[in-house]
């Protein structure tokens, strides 16, 4: 085993502990903050998905037409919004569960 | 005797406490079942319900419940020397403290971890709703209160801190900005910034800043009087700016301070082997002196129980468990985590602010004198013991000032953030409009109410007003604890569990609280204290509220579990 190969090893593995000691730390002081901005995109989600779910609501909704193309995108979540919101099944058939 | 001999006796009680007080806790009275699974599994969304290593949980709520609050109260209350303190922060620690947060986190797991304000509503009552409200909007003014007053008068004493303190704001600006916009980890910056924060403690040592110049000698305009209105100026403004602008990676920052500072009084005990120099009683204390029976209860809260811990608990702690094991390790160890900052500040103010047991008399020779200077005395032994590790002592103690102001300026911000909410909740159950949808409506309530009373006493004798408003900022904190006490106490008879492990320090709690805010309340009728006395009067109405919502709710559970135990079907009310 040759010096540079030995210091290379201990290296690898200094930066191995470093990367494991940041992961840990991301967990501790940072994970908790990161929640409290995932629950603010939520809710302005929640804003967003009521705005566009307005008619289903059977409020009219001027620009129905125009925010047609935005609901494909919340329908991935739209289980866990319902499942959220306390209905643990969402009514008509077909619709998602 | 030795610090280092009181650090161990009380490491060994704690220990003791953690290892059999808790295990009766978690087998007899909570009855914890890992089978059953938590609402971190069964409302999984990724957000608030999310199973979390329990270390890792810990650590988020240690470092939520950890703050300035168990570093004053003992700061002040070793007036009556070590050993009441000492007694009433490990016995409480570990049967109070202890009971409270872990069943805070159990009976919020055990009903779809709900906060401990709609807990109230459900297990003890509607009305009980509003007292909750209530509690927390008079806890979160004489928090908001006494730490303005505390940071104001740590600017007096160390012009030095003042400077670091300001440009900690842009610092932590700074490093919330990079990690943003990089998406780095958080360790490299928030390190960066907390070594950068000790190079201005220098700057701050070349440049201190005092306004004594444009400040008067007595009076309102005092000089800690004038930075007590720019902080309530600057918290109304920094509680307006979004969280992860300023908040969060200040938090980053006061993390690791918390955890160098504890490491420093460990380590500083250790190495200068410092002896207590403190009496165990104060025989020496004036004959006018308030007597520390029962206002030790009450002058240490965070430390010994807060009820504080319990919105946390229920809040955040409750959503990510794992499984119900790990509610003994992060709840009762997390008030074990507590307590031992509570003996670090005892440590500080009777074994490292002076060397002579005549100096500590001279320190702390009167209670205005001990309140005034409670929190310059911490900041003082810590700097000694900094300075037992090597650090230049005046450097030294200028980094404790840093630290505790930063924890104490955080509160404020987060205090002042929460206030408006109930302002807002609070006009929306009587109806005022204009102050329920108005953030700067409540936000200037929720500063000008704590601004009044930071002020009250005009210069002067502040010391003993402030000493006095801690005691009422502890006696709604140990409401907020009873109040939570009262719902444990209430879902484990209800379950024909024995209650009395909880019902012993809800009781006590309960009783010292009441007792304190009647002493208190002649006192103060006696002086003319007249914004005082209506305040402390209030805060006795909501304790004999308490007490009758908690005895009826009792009653009723009592009435639940004898029915239960002639129908073997569970009901309702019972086990969920």
């Amino acid at each position: 085993m040759t010096a540079g190969g030995g210091l290379r090893r201990l290296g690898d593995r200094l930066v191995r502990y470093w990367r494991r000691f940041e992961r840990g730390h991301e967990l501790l002081l940072v994970s908790r903050w990161r929640q409290g901005l995932r629950r603010e995109a939520r809710r302005r989600d929640d804003t967003l998905r009521t705005l566009l779910l307005l008619e289903s609501l059977g409020v009219d909704n001027p620009v129905a037409y125009e925010t047609l193309d935005a609901v494909p995108y919340l329908v991935a979540d739209f289980h866990e919004w319902h499942r959220r919101m306390g209905r643990d099944e969402f009514g008509d058939a077909g619709v998602c569960c | 005797m030795p610090a280092i001999v009181m650090v161990l006796i009380v490491g060994v009680l704690f220990y003791l406490g953690y290892r059999y007080y808790s295990g009766y806790l978690a087998r007899r009275v909570y009855a914890l079942d890992d089978d059953r699974p938590t609402p971190a599994h069964t409302m999984r969304d990724g957000v608030d319900f999310i199973p979390t290593n329990r270390h890792v949980l810990f650590g988020h709520h240690f470092t939520s419940v950890a703050g300035a609050a168990p570093i004053v109260g003992p700061a002040i209350a070793v007036f009556w020397g070590w050993g009441p303190a000492l007694i009433w922060v490990v016995a409480g620690t570990i049967f109070a403290a202890g009971v409270h947060d872990f069943g805070a986190i159990v009976v919020s797991v055990r009903h779809k971890a709900q906060s401990i304000g709609t807990l109230t509503r459900e297990v003890v009552g509607t009305r009980a709703r509003v007292l909750f409200l209530l509690i927390i909007f008079f806890l979160l003014t004489l928090v908001n209160a006494v730490f303005a007053v505390v940071i104001g008068n740590l600017f007096v004493a160390n012009p030095e801190a003042v400077l670091p303190i300001l440009l900690e704001i842009p610092l932590a600006i700074g490093i919330g900005q990079y990690i943003y916009r990089t998406r780095s980890a958080a360790l490299v910056p928030s390190l960066v910034g907390v070594v950068v924060l000790y190079v201005t403690i220098l700057l701050g040592q070349a440049l201190p800043i005092s306004l004594a110049g444009i400040a008067a000698e007595d009076g309102l305009f005092t000089e800690r009087n004038i930075w007590v209105v720019l902080l309530f100026v600057y918290t109304f403004i920094a509680s307006r700016i979004p969280v992860w602008v300023l908040l969060q990676p200040r938090d980053y920052i006061n993390s690791h301070q918390l955890f160098i500072a504890l490491g420093v009084i460990g380590l500083g005990v250790l190495v200068g082997w410092d002896t207590i120099v403190a009496p165990v009683v104060n025989d020496q204390a004036p004959a006018d002196s308030p007597s520390w029976f029962p206002l030790l209860f009450v002058t240490i809260a965070c430390g010994a129980i807060s009820g504080f811990h319990s919105l946390v608990s229920s809040g955040t702690t409750s959503k990510q468990l794992d499984k119900e094991s790990d509610a003994r390790y992060v709840g009762y160890f997390g008030a074990v985590g507590e307590g031992s900052l509570a003996l670090g500040s005892i440590l500080a103010c009777t074994a490292g602010i002076v060397a002579t047991t005549a100096d500590w008399h001279a320190a702390y020779s009167d209670f205005a004198t001990a309140s005034d200077g409670a929190t310059s005395n911490f900041v003082n032994g810590v700097g000694h013991f900094a300075a037992n590790l090597g650090v230049p002592e005046a450097t030294a103690v200028v980094f404790a000032a840093v630290v505790v102001i930063s924890f104490a300026a955080t509160t404020m911000d987060t205090g002042v953030r929460l206030q408006r909410y109930i302002v807002q909740e609070i006009a929306e159950i009587v109806r005022i409009r204009p102050v329920s949808r108005s953030l700067t409506l409540s936000g200037l309530i929720a500063v000008l109410i704590p601004l009044v009373l930071a002020l009250l006493p005009g210069g002067g004798d502040a010391g003993y007003t402030f000493g006095v408003l801690w005691q009422l900022f502890g006696t709604t904190n140990q409401l907020t604890a009873g109040l939570a006490l009262s719902v444990i106490a209430v879902w484990v008879t209800k379950n024909r569990r024995n209650p009395i492990a909880v019902l012993v320090p809800l009781v006590f709690l309960v009783v010292m609280t009441t007792w304190a805010l009647i002493d208190n309340l002649i006192t103060f009728v006696a002086e003319s204290e007249w914004v005082l006395a209506p305040l402390d009067a209030i805060i006795f109405v909501l304790a004999v509220w308490l007490i009758v919502e908690a005895a009826l709710a009792l009653r009723r559970a009592r009435g639940v579990a004898r029915d239960d135990a002639g129908d073997p079907q569970p009901t309702e009310l019972t086990e969920r």
